[in-house]
């Protein structure tokens, strides 16, 4: 009896930790256009610092003053502090950020580089960055 | 008599010479290749993003390329060697026009391609030198949004 009550607790654990959200980690082609480089400047509103992308929440404003927050895959933590960045650089920081366009259309860009505008501070992306 | 033939082969000889120079022939099937290419050419985030394999087809006026990569959208265009702008065809979403003119021993093309984002209308000028040495197509490649400019080099192999 115990041993059932054990096997059907393990289970559930395993069955709940599939379910559980996991940032996925999927290459370059499969979610961003390659023939949509784009350039964004704005201000980071959210840090999403993990592995293995770290995430920006970046308002930029439009032509017509619209504001649209934009989520921003980057190389993940370590690459960056590898660049001399730090988790508390981010938030309330002015950027520039070059990359490309989700193939959805979402306002969704991954950065090939970026800097931070008053600090001066930058990220280059090293060869296979994952 | 003799004398001017021998100097008139001759000079047929130095102008067919330099026309072979200046019309470098880029016919054929070219693939990316990654070790000879800068690191930022391919991966997760490349700075400009350039096609895994290209196909040229060249005449005495046109020039025909089609380019793919890894699911991406391809992108083909007949460039007049005139220099006159013709469409792209680019994938759906994509508007973009562009030039080739045989400059010596270079093919240059720019071109201008313009897509909606959420962040409004975006337009990137192009610029590619395309260079080719035996079985190997160097293509320096710019791109310009804004006034902002990046340049990276990718090398390719015939195949």
């Amino acid at each position: 009896m115990r041993t059932t009550a054990a096997f059907a607790i393990v289970s559930l654990g395993i069955l709940l930790a599939a379910g559980a959200p996991v940032q996925a980690h999927h290459s370059f082609s499969a979610t961003y256009d390659g023939n949509k480089p784009i350039t964004l400047r704005g201000t980071i509103v959210k840090m999403g610092w993990q592995n293995p992308h770290a995430h920006m929440y970046v308002d930029v404003k439009n032509a017509d003053g619209k504001v649209v927050t934009w989520e921003v895959e980057s190389a993940g933590p370590n690459a960056l502090i590898k660049q001399g960045l730090r988790k508390e650089d981010f938030v309330g920081a002015e950027i520039i950020i070059k990359g490309f366009l989700a193939k959805d259309g979402t306002p969704t860009v991954n950065a090939s580089s970026f800097t931070l505008v008053d600090s001066k501070k930058e990220f280059v992306n090293e060869p296979q960055t994952p | 008599m003799k004398r001017l033939l021998i100097v008139l082969s001759l000079a047929l000889g130095v102008h067919a010479v330099t026309l072979a120079q200046t019309r470098p022939d880029f016919t054929g099937t070219w693939r990316y290749n990654q070790g000879k290419s800068n690191p930022n050419t391919s991966g997760n985030t490349p700075n400009i993003a350039f096609p895994s394999q290209i196909v040229v087809k060249q005449t005495p006026t046109e020039i025909s390329v089609d380019s793919t990569s890894v699911r991406q959208q391809p992108v083909s265009a007949v460039y007049k060697l005139d220099g006159s702008k013709v469409a792209v065809q680019a994938p759906p979403g994509i508007s973009e026009t562009g030039e080739a003119r045989i400059d010596g021993g270079n093919l240059v093309i720019t071109s201008r391609r313009s897509f909606s984002s959420p962040a409004g209308d975006i337009v990137n000028d192009f610029k590619e030198v395309w260079t080719v040495t035996g079985n190997t197509l160097t293509i320096v490649k710019t791109r310009i949004q804004s006034g902002d400019s990046i340049t990276e080099k990718a090398v390719y192999d015939k195949v």
